[in-house]
């Protein structure tokens, strides 16, 4: 099984995805706060998380860090409102595996998730608990 | 020989002024005598005993100094016109000089009349370089341009030395290299040699060393007297002093331009600081609704892949989907603009960076009712710059058309290429109120606005910009007949050498 943890603060986006990628046969958890998704984070175990950079509390990017900490393996794809280079180029610096801006187009996004699903399942990283 | 030349002109001067006294004064006085008795017989002042000396006295307290003057002057012309008149040539050009206060202006004036006046091989006035870096040559007379444009004599260099040391006294080259060591007198000749000089008149202001007068003669064997060598000193001296002027001058017009850098850099970082971060609250803001709605779209028309839906209801979900992103590309567009630090250059296509700008006002004007017409030519070449920067200074000139106009009007846009100067220009016009006449020129300065509402800065951060390409900006108006806006920017040599025509490289490949 697919395992995709999106984290936005909007609750409806995270809803429409979680339709979206559910129907796309993904098991889809998400979280409003990238606290939460770092509470989530060992009992998901997710193979992709999609993460909003621009958060209350705490942000796309500390949360990033504590992510690859860790899970090591697990592909983040960051979510922007606004291409803020300084904060993309961050983000890939701290190890994010790419980035998609709002609003969200769902078959970029769609074949960017399955894509890195892809890569993970051919370095053997499928398993059942990354 | 010099001694008794002066000694006997200073005689015969003398001689003549007393004559032409004594005969002014006897002609005066037999002129006088005959009106007085002629007017008034009865006591006629000719009987009077102290009327001839009182006479004389007033004439030469009177005419004395007038008639000396005149004197000099002729004689210095006539008698002995060479080298006296050089002299005054020269002291008259001091007074001329007190006023150039540009510092090329008044390097030129010395050079080239010191040099043609003495008939001399060269001359060339050197100020200092910056800091404590030594000297550079301001303008030279029997030079190459080409010759001193690079040539530095070090402020450590020994003939500079020498003359921090000795003070104004003109250096004879022979002489000063005789009374040093033969290694020390080697270098000296260096540093001659490399000002081409024979003789140098350092130029002091009171303490402070302006600059150096190096000059060289025609004949080898030229030499100057002890009356030329305190010639030399008072010019110097003169020159020195007014150098020191046009210098400050130019220290505070640098300072004056700086400062105004620095100033306009400051207005543009706080400006660019307050909108980056209003542009980018908004298009948060914005973009996450338009997420949802957008998202939502695309989930219930991903549903036909289940069950087929009605093709008008697939239309007005793509509508949507369509629709956000085009608002989501406003706002993108905004946010470019505010963007303006890590300014890097790229290759631009200026018609396109015109277009990018009035996508952003299209709106407004349409709801203006104002009109844009474009005359756009289809072979500009590309530009090197700075997307952002340029988009701003286009934006800047557009806004205030719009402005201009209120409602009901045209802007048109025209952009070519001058083959002749290599460079584009771009004319923006509006049929809007125009610009009082005494604002014209003011139109340009930052805070300058003729609008409640309004900073005043668009069209200086528009003139900054331009002017940062190495471009002009300029207006034409009149009140109630519009504006016309003119940028003229030059092509940078990078794009230049893009333009190079293919067949070109081509051939230079074949060879």
């Amino acid at each position: 099984m697919k395992r995709l943890l999106v984290v936005d603060d909007e609750t409806e986006i995270c809803d429409f995805l979680k339709m979206f990628f559910e129907d796309r046969g993904f098991t889809v958890t998400t979280a409003n706060s990238g606290q939460k998704a770092l509470d989530q984070l060992d009992q998901v175990k997710p193979h992709v998380i999609l993460l909003d950079i621009h958060m209350p509390a705490m942000d796309g990017l500390t949360a990033l860090r504590e992510i690859k900490k860790r899970l090591p393996d697990a592909k983040v794809i960051m979510v922007t409102a606004i291409e803020t280079r300084d904060k993309i180029e961050e983000a890939m610096r701290l190890g994010a595996d790419n980035y998609i801006t709002k609003p969200l187009s769902l078959d970029y996004l769609e074949k960017d998730v399955q894509e890195k699903v892809t890569q993970l399942a051919k370095s053997g990283k499928m398993t059942e608990s990354v | 020989m010099a001694f008794l030349l002066k000694k006997r002109k200073k005689f015969l001067r003398k001689v003549l002024l007393g004559a032409t006294l004594l005969a002014l004064g006897l002609v005066l006085l037999s002129v006088l005598s005959i009106l007085s008795d002629h007017f008034f017989p009865s006591h006629s002042l000719s009987k009077e005993p102290f009327y001839p000396v009182l006479t004389m006295v007033l004439l030469f307290v009177l005419a004395f100094k007038p008639l000396e003057k005149f004197y000099s002057t002729l004689f210095e012309r006539y008698f002995f016109r060479k080298k006296n008149y050089a002299h005054i040539v020269l002291m008259n050009l001091t007074d001329e000089l007190e006023m150039v206060l540009d510092l090329d202006e008044l390097a030129n004036m010395v050079v080239n009349t010191f040099g043609e006046v003495l008939q001399l091989k060269t001359a060339a006035l050197l100020v200092p370089a910056g800091e404590q870096e030594g000297f550079e040559v301001a303008s030279a007379f029997g030079w190459h341009v080409s010759d001193y444009r690079r040539l530095r004599l070090d402020w450590s260099a020994p003939l500079a030395a020498l003359v921090r040391t000795s003070g104004p006294h003109v250096l004879v080259r022979n002489q000063v290299i005789q009374a040093f060591s033969w290694q020390e007198a080697s270098r000296l000749v260096y540093d001659f040699d490399l000002i081409r000089a024979g003789w140098v008149i350092p130029l002091f202001a009171k303490e402070e060393l302006t600059g150096l007068l190096a000059f060289s003669a025609q004949r080898p064997d030229r030499v100057f007297d002890e009356s030329d060598f305190h010639f030399f000193r008072e010019f110097g001296r003169r020159i020195a002093k007014s150098i020191r002027n046009a210098s400050r001058m130019e220290r505070l017009k640098k300072l004056n331009v700086e400062l105004q850098d620095s100033q306009s850099q400051m207005v543009q970082n706080t400006k660019l600081t307050a909108i980056e971060q209003l542009a980018t609250g908004i298009a948060h803001e914005i973009h996450n609704p338009l997420t949802i709605i957008s998202g939502k779209a695309q989930v219930l028309l991903l549903q036909r892949d289940k069950f087929p839906i009605d093709p008008r209801i697939e239309d007005v979900l793509k509508t949507i989907v369509k629709q956000t992103k085009r608002a989501a590309d406003i706002t993108r567009k905004l946010l470019m603009f505010s963007q303006g630090s890590g300014l890097s250059s790229e290759k631009l296509d200026i018609p396109q960076v015109l277009e990018d700008t009035l996508a952003l006002v299209s709106y407004q004007t349409s709801l203006d009712g104002i009109k844009i017409t474009r005359h756009v030519s289809p072979e500009l070449p590309s530009f090197y710059g700075n997307i952002h920067e340029l988009r701003e200074a286009f934006l800047n000139l557009v806004l205030n058309a719009v402005q201009a106009i209120g409602t009901e009007g045209e802007i048109q846009i025209a952009a070519h290429y001058d083959a002749q100067d290599r460079l584009i220009e771009v004319r923006i016009a509006d049929t809007g109120k125009g610009i009082a006449e005494e604002n014209l020129d003011k139109v340009f300065n930052p805070f300058f606005t003729t609008r409640h509402n309004a900073l005043g800065l668009g069209l200086f951060v528009t003139k900054q910009i331009v002017h940062h390409y190495g471009g002009a900006i300029r207006v034409e108006s009149k009140p109630g007949a519009g504006s016309l806006f003119i940028v003229r920017l030059p092509l940078s040599k990078q794009a230049q050498e893009a333009e190079m025509p293919a067949s070109l490289a081509g051939t230079n490949d074949a060879i």
